[in-house]
């Protein structure tokens, strides 16, 4: 290696070599399409998920991984207040400007280059004047800045997860402006143009701050009173597992409700800003309520961690490992501290959410979507359906925060890259399909009618999984024989429960009991979390 | 030693990472009460083997037990037995130190806090202080607490003093002592700071690329080795082929030998060569110095005893 930047490039090169691999593929294929399939025609495409499927998904995706690779962000812990820049790089003979700018050079560079081989080799609509340069500007800014923020350390835990995306947002709208007004290629380029070298200057002076340790902590402003006191008079943990609980929350049990209380706060300040305007309120109304599951996803990744550092080892560390508790102990405390999470995330949204659409005046159109529930199936009902799914929204937030768990406590960093390589494909063939599949009404009728046999297939698949999975617990003696008996049964009450539920809010001329039944089983976890102490095994004894 | 008095019993145990033979056909007995001392040099296989103690490495070929028990089948009825203090030392950094110790004691039913508080402020720990904030041998120290404060049967020590200061150190070692002499516990303690070994193990076990090269009684190990310089007329660049002999270093005239045996039998053939080499000095040979001659790259030639 001749030089420090040949050095850098090398390990961005040598780590990640499959996806670039993947990458030039994907190009060859394309220009193979374009060239020697088309000859270089125009090719008309029939509606825009066919064009979405050939060609924004995959771009998109492979610019998200851009995106990781060059942040560091696949090793580095998100929600952490330290900068996810590798700390082992701060020891290298280099300056700041050299460890800011380098990588984001590599960084700028990979996204400019998506841009412009997607660009000339993609198979874009015929008609359609695709801009050069704005572009790839705009990509190489969108990494700049991710990378930017994403190096600057933070004083509360979270914020840069929150930071990072509102400032995006921020880019991203611009843009979208300047679209709007159809702003020229001249003006975009005027726009776009500081960005880089701005983002630049911000990551230098991030790297200059976490290179020194200097991390503010505004944790201790939430602090009430002496902390000395305050420590020695709790009262000691009445059990190994509740200690692991309190163990478990303050790791990651805080990052969620922290992120929701962040967030909120914007959210329902709309109410306020358009409560006379019933479209802004219900699309509002209906953010907040996704939002909690939304965030966990970004928190999930911290929770299935196996290792409590923020470095890239995905083993179990020792400290954990030794601890005087069954592999089943262990899971058993991550789920309690995440159900603790989602209820304290949900429980900060119901009631800012309902004294803002008081105070704001908000609150009649939503009243007015209720009473209109309420008249179309009756008020019980109503009562019933609004009830299921905030349980159902509550559960689908615990369950984001879970459902990686099994990978994560695996401790293996293949897995955890290949399930996410193989989830972003998966999301690239089923988006546009079910986009598509949507369109044609034909397909639709088809597609309702074996709508049983395919959910009984899945039932099928899941459940010889589980009982795969539950044999694996029994022979490894992971669970005992009753704590087998006893989460069988759980699952089972929570299935027939679920069952009964929609069997009274959906009748039996619109959908089948037993289709009903198929759907609660497959809604309620089982799989994933059955999975989880099996892999913790496989992770604890090597 | 019967197998059923002892707290740890490891029988042809066999690790391999890939290529690499970590542990090869390792056989050994800790006794109970004792301590037990690990050496080798890094890479030796030490760590690997507290790790299948501990039960975070399954055994590939073998087997690990652990006061009779499989630590890899049973984990809580072995670790809440142990007390374990590693060089890593992966404290949560976030916790306090006063939140280290009652997050530990929940797990040990026998937790001492009385003993506990005595240990804090013999080392000088401040319990408000963030474990993150403490120096390397504050952490050192804050592990060793919890690792004692439940008084448990096995002490497991992989090299807990790697790094730190001589006054840390000393802390680990009299606790050691403290454990043995007051309590009659067993301790298992690796380190390549054969010094401290010396200091407090009664039992030696030598690990060598993976393979036990020497296991014995510290004492029977130090008697039946000798230091001893001898003189040679003329000037040699290779010192004589001496049977026992495990190591020479000096020269061209002197020559100090890591003997194995009685040395009256190396004086018969310093005599044996017309009076051109007699034996300037005999003395025990340290731990350090039987180490480097049994696991140590040999700087002349030498028979293996």
């Amino acid at each position: 290696m001749r030089s420090p930047a040949a050095a850098i490039a090398w390990e961005f090169r040598r780590r990640h070599r499959w996806g670039f691999l993947a990458f030039g593929v994907y190009l060859v294929v394309l220009a193979v399409i374009k060239f020697a399939v088309l000859g270089g025609r125009q090719f008309a495409f029939r509606d825009e998920q066919a064009f979405a499927f050939a060609v924004v998904v995959p771009t998109t995706i492979t610019f998200l991984y851009v995106l990781a690779v060059f942040t560091f962000g696949l090793d580095g812990d998100l929600a952490a207040r330290e900068s996810i820049y590798p700390a082992r790089l701060f020891t290298l003979p280099l300056s700041s400007d050299a460890l800011a700018g380098l990588p984001m050079l590599y960084g700028c560079s990979a996204a400019a280059v998506l841009w412009l081989a997607t660009r000339f080799l993609g198979i874009w609509p015929a008609g359609v004047n695709v801009p050069v340069i704005w572009p790839a500007l705009l990509a190489a800014s969108l990494v700049a800045w991710t990378q930017a923020l994403t190096w600057m350390p933070y004083p509360l835990r979270g914020l840069r997860v929150i930071v990072t995306i509102l400032w995006l947002s921020s880019l991203d709208a611009i843009v979208l402006a300047a679209l709007h007004f159809q702003a020229s290629e001249p003006l975009m380029l005027t726009i776009l143009a500081p960005h880089v070298p701005l983002a630049y200057l911000v990551a230098r002076s991030a790297l200059r701050r976490a290179r020194c340790g200097d991390v503010a902590d505004w944790q201790r402003l939430f602090t009430r009173g002496d902390v000395s006191a305050s420590v020695k008079k709790r009262a000691p943990f009445a059990s190994a597992s509740r200690a692991q609980v309190w163990f478990e929350w303050r790791r990651h049990g805080q990052s969620l409700p922290l992120l929701v209380a962040v967030l909120l706060p914007f959210e329902l300040a709309m109410l306020f800003l358009f409560h006379e305007t019933a479209g802004i309120v219900v699309e509002t109304f209906v953010i907040i309520l996704l939002t909690p599951a939304v965030l966990a996803t970004f928190v999930a990744a911290t929770v299935s961690k196996s290792t409590a550092s923020a470095s890239d080892a995905y083993t179990l560390g020792a400290f954990t490992a030794a601890r005087p508790l069954s592999d089943v102990a262990l899971i058993g405390a991550k789920l309690k501290a995440t159900i603790l999470s989602a209820l304290v995330a949900w429980l900060l949204v119901i009631v800012a959410t309902i004294a803002t659409l008081k105070v704001s005046g908000a609150a009649p159109v939503i009243l007015d979507g209720a009473h209109w529930l309420a008249n179309a199936i009756g008020p019980l009902r109503a009562a019933l359906a609004i009830v299921l799914a905030l349980i159902a929204l509550i559960a689908s937030t615990w369950k984001q925060l879970v459902q990686s768990l099994a990978i994560g406590m695996s401790g293996r960093a293949w897995m955890a890259k290949r399930s996410l390589f193989a989830t972003l494909a998966l999301l690239a063939i089923v988006l546009p399909s079910s986009r598509w599949i949507t369109r044609s009404k034909a397909l639709m009728a088809a597609l309702w009618t074996a709508l049983p046999w395919i959910l009984g297939a899945l039932v099928c698949i899941k459940t010889l999984v589980a009982s795969w999975i539950a044999l694996r617990l029994f022979a490894k003696r992971v669970l005992s024989d009753r704590t087998l008996v006893i989460a069988a049964a759980c699952w089972s009450a929570t299935v027939i429960v679920l069952s009964a539920a929609l069997a009274a809010i959906f009748p039996a001329v619109i959908v089948r009991h037993y289709v009903l039944i198929f759907i609660a089983i497959l809604a309620v976890p089982l799989v994933r979390l059955a999975a989880a102490p099996l892999a913790l095994d496989w992770n604890r004894h090597r | 030693m019967d197998s059923s008095d002892a707290a740890i019993v490891v029988s042809q145990l066999t690790r391999r990472f890939g290529a690499k033979t970590a542990l090869d056909s390792v056989t050994l007995e800790v006794a109970r009460g004792g301590v037990h001392g690990l050496v080798g040099a890094n890479g030796a296989g030490k760590t690997t083997l507290i790790k299948h103690i501990l039960g975070l490495l399954r055994a590939q070929s073998g087997a690990v037990r652990v006061f009779g028990r499989d630590p890899v089948a049973d984990p809580v009825g072995v670790l809440s037995r142990i007390g374990y203090l590693s060089e890593e030392n992966e404290l949560p950094g976030w916790m306090r130190v006063e939140e280290l110790i009652r997050y530990s004691r929940a797990f040990c039913p026998a937790w001492d806090d009385v003993f506990a508080e005595e240990l804090r402020q013999t080392f000088a720990l401040d319990a408000t202080t963030k474990i993150r904030n403490l120096s390397k041998g504050q952490k050192a120290r804050a592990g060793l607490l919890i690792a004692l404060a439940y008084r448990p049967e096995l002490l497991l020590l992989d090299e807990p003093s790697s790094g730190l200061d001589p006054i840390v150190r000393r802390d680990i070692v009299n606790a050691v002592i403290r454990t043995i002499a007051a309590e009659g516990r067993t301790v298992l303690f690796s380190s390549h700071l054969l010094d401290e070994v010396e200091q407090v193990a009664d039992h030696v076990t030598m690990i060598s690329g993976g393979k036990v090269v020497l296991s014995a009684p510290l004492r029977a190990i130090k008697e039946s080795h000798r230091s001893v310089t001898m003189h040679f007329a003329t000037p040699t660049a290779r010192p004589p082929q001496i049977e026992r002999v495990l190591r020479w270093d000096g020269g061209p005239q002197e020559w100090t030998a890591v003997y194995r045996g009685d040395v009256a039998e190396l004086r018969d053939i310093a005599r044996g060569w017309n009076g051109t080499a007699r034996i300037v000095a005999d003395r025990e040979a340290s731990l350090d110095e039987i180490f480097v001659a049994r696991v140590g790259t040999r700087a002349t030639a030498a028979t293996e005893a």
